[in-house]
């Protein structure tokens, strides 16, 4: 089995693996999207991380059937998952891009998804409800998906992911641009589905997102594995540098009084765009613990927040270089 | 390491067996009900979709140019705006656009809006997708056709002067809808086959509408309109063959003179083969038709299952 320089840590070999990535390369002409991967994935939650190009969409492509390998094998439960359609009524993949039916409602979409599942039209029914029920959109549903907020229109993507059941869930950055209360709920869901028996491969390029899912967690860069294992190791290696964290907020200025007064909050730098702040932080798990009570009881409308991708590349070039 | 093999054989859930993944799934499957809901997504995606408003409106220029013609002279044989309105415009330019138009998005429109990640995620093969969405393509085609062409039809014949007096002009009306029924059968096999083809070209080729132009222009139109072999190898001669064999355009001139538009505007040459002998007869041009329209959507699920389907993500982006 490929071993990375730094950050593995063994898991139990008698634990089989739900997705096994043997040798994987993937090209996309002279791009190369992979690069000689080998993995494997272990029941429960597991967090992919790396930056942006890392190659975590192509590797969720490769694991659920929509592109085929240049090279290696793929096996997700067993089974090669390119052109292998019955796979996929027992795995659910949440796509990263924001792309919908627009004009459907939230109901419209989940049920017909699992109607495309080849459900009959009663189990497509209670389905679609127990789905949409999970993802916390009762109420929501009979409205028009174009009128939904990024975090309802990330909820009812979970929720298609959800309602034929699948045993293996792929999430590609399902929490990327939602706010800090539907980030929590969104995070709720996904360790409840890992608590329920599902396996779930969730990425992200924000360590501390994946951190607060699984301690499980696979670094990828440039298609290369860089480590795999626990996440203590990678977070020991991230905390070394100083977080930077944006919070868009239109009210930015108060947003960013509040957050001086925080012990963790080493500095903070209004965006040239206006529409936020930067935060630098060594602590940023308590940062982002505060960030739903500033939300939810200052009234202070945080529309976004996401990571810097700089640390992160700067622990990956440690990783890589030793 | 544990192997793929080993991993087979070990993990509890690695039915290795889609009759295994059928019981683990815990619903019964109804590979039916999955492609009736595909077709009737597709079909409202087509009702949704402002491509039928813009080709309505297209389709409503035959129909307004009769009833400019009606409203400027009495003079007229009816067949005249018939042949050049139903039978030169719209199977010159409407047809193979309204084809062009739809096949062409069968699958693309799906990458381009990024929704086709939920039809590639769900237990039906990529040429069962393509095939479906295919068939739904041909019903929205086929039934734009049929009414307009109706429509056209109608802008010609009702309430024109069926009087002895104008009958050397016209027809009466149950010969004009046996006529226009006619008319309606052969352009939806024709946009059939334009739907075939263009449905394959969007599958090998992103410049679908590009190409399919020039098609439609150079090979449909430039071709076609010449007395030479080569055209056998377009939509419109056959479809030229089986309505000259089914109908007649020709006019009885008070002098005696008989003028037949369609020969002479098709380049059948009458002199030398006044039955057309040197040409296919209906019913291969019938089999031709529908021959091709299968082997291009065979060809096109074919190369749809072989297809990796890229989508653009925020990286990418």
């Amino acid at each position: 089995m490929h071993s990375p320089p730094q950050g593995q840590v063994a898991r139990p070999a008698e634990v089989t693996a739900v997705v096994a990535f043997h040798e994987v390369s993937k090209w996309y002409g002279n791009v190369i999207g992979i690069n000689k991967l080998s993995l494997e994935i272990r029941p429960g939650v597991t967090g992919l991380l790396g930056p942006n190009g890392a190659g975590k969409s192509t590797l969720l492509q490769l694991a659920t059937g929509q592109l085929r390998p240049s090279q290696g094998t793929v096996r997700v439960l067993g089974e090669e998952p390119w052109n292998h359609a019955a796979l996929n009524r027992r795995i659910g993949l949440c796509p990263e891009q924001d792309a919908f039916y627009e004009w459907m409602t939230g109901w419209d979409f989940v049920y017909t998804c699992a109607r495309l599942s080849g459900m009959t039209r009663r189990d497509a029914h209670g389905s679609a409800q127990e789905a949409i029920a999970a993802v916390g959109m009762i109420g929501k549903e009979r409205r028009a998906i174009r009128g939904y907020s990024r975090g309802m229109r990330q909820r009812i993507k979970l929720a298609q992911t959800l309602v034929h059941r699948p045993d293996v869930l792929f999430l590609d950055e399902p929490l990327t641009g939602t706010d800090p209360v539907a980030r929590r709920d969104l995070m709720d869901i996904i360790q409840r589905l890992g608590r329920e028996g599902k396996s779930v491969l969730v990425s992200s390029h924000v360590l501390h997102e994946v951190q607060s899912l699984t301690p499980n967690i696979v670094l990828i860069n440039r298609g290369r594995l860089v480590a795999e294992g626990h996440v203590r190791q990678i977070r020991d290696l991230i905390d070394q540098h100083p977080h930077q964290i944006v919070v868009e907020c239109r009210a930015y200025r108060q947003l960013a009084g509040r957050m001086l007064a925080w012990d963790d909050v080493e500095g903070v730098r209004v965006l040239e765009s206006g529409r936020g702040v930067m935060v630098e932080t060594r602590s940023p798990d308590a940062f982002y613990s505060r960030l739903p009570a500033l939300s939810l009881e200052d009234g202070l409308a945080i529309e976004a927040v996401y990571s810097d991708d700089d640390n992160l590349e700067a622990v990956f070039k440690y990783l890589v270089n030793g | 390491m544990t192997t793929p093999a080993a991993a087979t054989s070990e993990s509890s859930h690695a039915a290795s067996t889609t009759g295994a993944a059928t019981a683990r799934t815990g619903y019964a499957f109804s590979r039916f009900g999955a492609l009736w809901t595909l077709f009737a997504l597709t079909l409202r995606q087509h009702v949704r979709g402002k491509r039928w408003m813009i080709m309505g409106v297209l389709f409503l220029l035959p129909a307004g140019l009769a009833i400019l013609i009606r409203s400027t002279t009495n003079e007229i044989y009816t067949v005249v705006p018939e042949f050049l309105l139903a039978w030169m415009f719209i199977p010159q330019v409407l047809l193979p656009l309204v084809a062009l138009v739809y096949a062409s998005g069968i699958i693309q429109d799906e990458q381009e809006e990024q929704t086709i990640t939920y039809l590639l995620m769900r237990p039906t093969p990529k040429w069962a997708i393509y095939l479906v969405k295919l068939a739904a393509t041909l019903v929205t085609t086929s039934v734009l056709v049929a009414l307009f062409t109706a429509i056209t039809y109608a802008a010609i014949f009702v309430g024109i002067d069926y009087s002895a007096d104008n009958a050397a002009k016209t027809i009466d009306l149950a010969a004009a809808t046996d006529r226009c029924l006619t008319t309606i059968g052969i352009h939806v096999l024709a946009v059939v086959a334009y739907s075939s083809l263009f449905g394959f070209l969007s599958i090998i080729t992103r410049r679908t509408l590009v190409i399919g132009i020039l098609y439609i222009a150079l090979i449909e139109g430039i071709t076609a309109n010449m007395p030479f072999g080569i055209r056998l190898g377009t939509v419109i001669y056959y479809t030229r063959l089986i309505a000259y064999r089914a109908m007649d355009f020709v006019i009885q001139h008070r002098m005696g003179r008989v003028e037949n538009l369609s020969a002479e505007a098709w380049q059948f040459d009458l002199k030398k083969d006044p039955h057309l002998l040197e040409h296919p007869d209906t019913a291969t041009c019938l089999k031709t038709l529908l021959i091709a329209s299968a082997a291009f959507a065979v060809l096109a699920a074919w190369q749809c299952a072989r297809r990796e389907f890229h989508v653009k993500t925020p990286e990418k982006e």
